[in-house]
């Protein structure tokens, strides 16, 4: 299964800038790691069922009531820049 | 008088007999966070006002005769990854150095019902991502036992408090050994609770189906009673479960099994000898001890390392400079994101989030994280099958004793097999504790991890105290005792 990974494209996804001395030291530091776990493949598992709950228990959501939790400046208190209750980021296109 | 020589209950028992007043216990365990800080950079934040504050509200209260818990009074630090109203909650990261918290963790808001005197936040590896705490942003904890090896991680502020005795008890977090590990580095209880019975509602989320919060503490006892002080079902945390106590014999009926994959290659002598000590113990108690295989083991690390970067790598998409954390210019949405992630983060954090990316990327999801899950349910069902054998597991907790500061930075699976041991029980979802055994020839700690069957986290707290006894091992760093 192992392949190199294109870093600057994972780098891209995962939305970090990275420098080239970055680049190079992450891509030797993940095809390390990716070889290590590449052991997976080998494993004869496909029958297994896949749980996201490690108990396998069913997510219990809570009943979709609106109750008492932040106020809406609170919930905007951390914000690098907020105008009139909204979050403020730069324009989404060149 | 010493209280980090006192148990919980013995410090309250005092505070009802009015031979002890929290204010006193307050004024002591901040005197030692400040002598030894210097040396050990096990907190991020002292909260002295505050906390003086609340030692004299706990005063009077006991004074009347009216304290709200067994543990009112008690001070306690807690691991900078949980949140804490109008406090910072950094986890140890850049990118969080300017958030304040505007609620409480479900496990704060129980212990501060409790009347717990909060004595501040402790350093661990950014993101609770490391074994070290040498990934802090805001620089390493030092081991207590001995300042040039590290504390382990990724709580390693929260077991050094406990071990100095700048905090009674502290609250971590554990991940894939992060509250056993440095708990065993330092010297003293680390308890991982089953998946589930302790709310993660407040918790910062790193990888969500392994991460549980759970007590470091001076004694089995005193694990068992934080524990029980912040478990119980939450509906703010959709994964927490309703409890339904499984109970299995505690006493010298009580059967144990020996790993042995967990105690082959990569583990030391030292570490070995201390399990090979406590079978000794066990079996002239009177208790059965086998050895039994759980070869998915060898697996666990492969595993862990696909499904804890892909969980993190989607929890941590969320700090992208528009709600919280720091931000960085860009003349684009997209182009400030890059540019905040690329300055908030440190290099194991980035390093995870890219790996986690990769595996969750069109065309290699199934091969990578599908992949994982299917063998984290075949290990899951082996852990199943072996606790039809036996009620408990032993290991050790950690292959070798503290290292020292830099010795594990250069390859990253070096730093990674230092959690070989504890990791499988992250991805079963079973409870599991550290309890110190001994001394290493370089006088570092040494430690024993028990395991047992998912929900059956009293009984195992039950047995482990009763192992704390045989092995009678009790003794502390002299770091204050040194400095005076």
């Amino acid at each position: 299964m192992k392949k190199d990974i294109d870093i600057k494209s994972v780098a891209k996804l995962a939305a970090i800038n990275l420098t080239e001395t970055d680049e190079k030291k992450f891509e030797k530091d993940l095809n390390i790691i990716l070889e290590h776990v590449d052991a997976l493949s080998k494993m004869n598992i496909e029958d297994e069922e896949i749980n996201i709950h490690p108990l396998g228990e069913i997510l219990n959501l809570r009943e979709d009531v609106s109750s008492e939790f932040l106020t809406h400046d609170e919930a905007m208190s951390n914000s690098p820049e907020t105008e009139d209750g909204h979050f403020v980021v730069p324009p989404s296109l060149d | 008088m010493n209280v980090s020589n006192l148990s919980i209950s013995e410090i309250s028992n005092l505070y009802k007999n009015k031979e002890l007043k929290p204010s006193e216990v307050y004024e002591e365990v901040f005197t030692n966070a400040s002598l030894s800080e210097s040396i050990i950079h096990a907190h991020l934040k002292l909260f002295q006002d505050e906390a003086t504050e609340a030692s004299k509200l706990s005063d009077e209260r006991y004074e009347k005769g009216n304290p709200l818990s067994d543990i009112d009074g008690i001070p306690i630090a807690i691991k900078d990854n949980i949140n804490l109203k109008n406090h910072e909650t950094t986890c140890s990261s850049k990118m969080l150095s300017n958030y304040v918290s505007p609620y409480d963790a479900t496990v704060i808001k129980k212990l501060r019902n409790n009347g717990v005197i909060f004595t501040g936040k402790t350093n661990l590896d950014e993101f609770a991502m490391g074994s070290s705490t040498e990934n802090s942003a805001f620089g390493p904890t030092k081991n207590p036992w001995n300042p040039e090896h590290v504390p382990g991680g990724s709580s390693g502020g929260s077991a050094a408090v406990v071990s100095v005795g700048s905090a009674v008890a502290s609250l971590g977090s554990d991940t894939g050994g992060s509250i056993r590990q440095p708990a065993s580095f330092c010297g003293v209880v680390g308890f991982k609770p089953t998946y589930g019975t302790v709310s993660r509602y407040g918790l910062v989320a790193f990888a969500s189906s392994l991460d549980q919060i759970g007590p470091i503490t001076n004694s089995v006892e005193d694990a068992k009673i934080l524990y029980n002080s912040i478990k119980g079902h939450d509906p703010l945390d959709a994964t927490s479960i309703k409890e339904s106590l499984v109970e299995i014999p505690t006493d010298k009926n009580a059967k144990v099994g020996v790993v042995k994959e967990l105690m082959e290659e990569g583990i030391s002598d030292e570490s070995r000898k201390e399990v090979e000590k406590t079978i000794k113990l066990l079996k002239e108690n009177g208790n059965k001890v086998v050895e039994v295989s759980l070869p998915l083991t060898k697996m666990a690390l492969s595993i862990y390392y696909l499904i804890a970067p892909a969980e993190c790598s989607a929890n941590l998409s969320r700090f992208d400079g528009v709600r919280y954390g720091i931000r960085e210019a860009g003349s684009t949405s997209y182009e400030m994101m890059e540019n905040t992630r690329a300055e908030g983060f440190g290099e194991e954090v980035k390093k995870r989030i890219l790996l986690g990316t990769y595996a969750l990327s069109a065309g290699y999801y199934d091969a990578y994280y599908g992949q994982a899950l299917k063998a984290r349910s075949a290990i899951t069902k082996d852990f199943e099958n072996i606790f039809k054998e036996v009620d408990y597991l032993i290991s050790p907790t950690t292959p070798t004793p503290a290292f020292k500061f830099g010795e594990k930075t250069e390859n990253p699976l070096e730093m990674y097999m230092s959690d070989l041991c504890t990791i499988p029980a992250n991805l079963a979802g079973i409870p599991a504790i550290s309890i110190p055994t001994g001394l290493s020839k370089q006088d570092m700690p040494l430690s024993i991890q028990l395991m047992s069957p998912a929900r059956t986290d009293s009984s195992l707290l039950e047995f482990s105290e009763s192992i704390e006894k045989l092995l009678s091992f009790n003794q502390r760093t002299s770091l204050l005792e040194d400095m005076k």
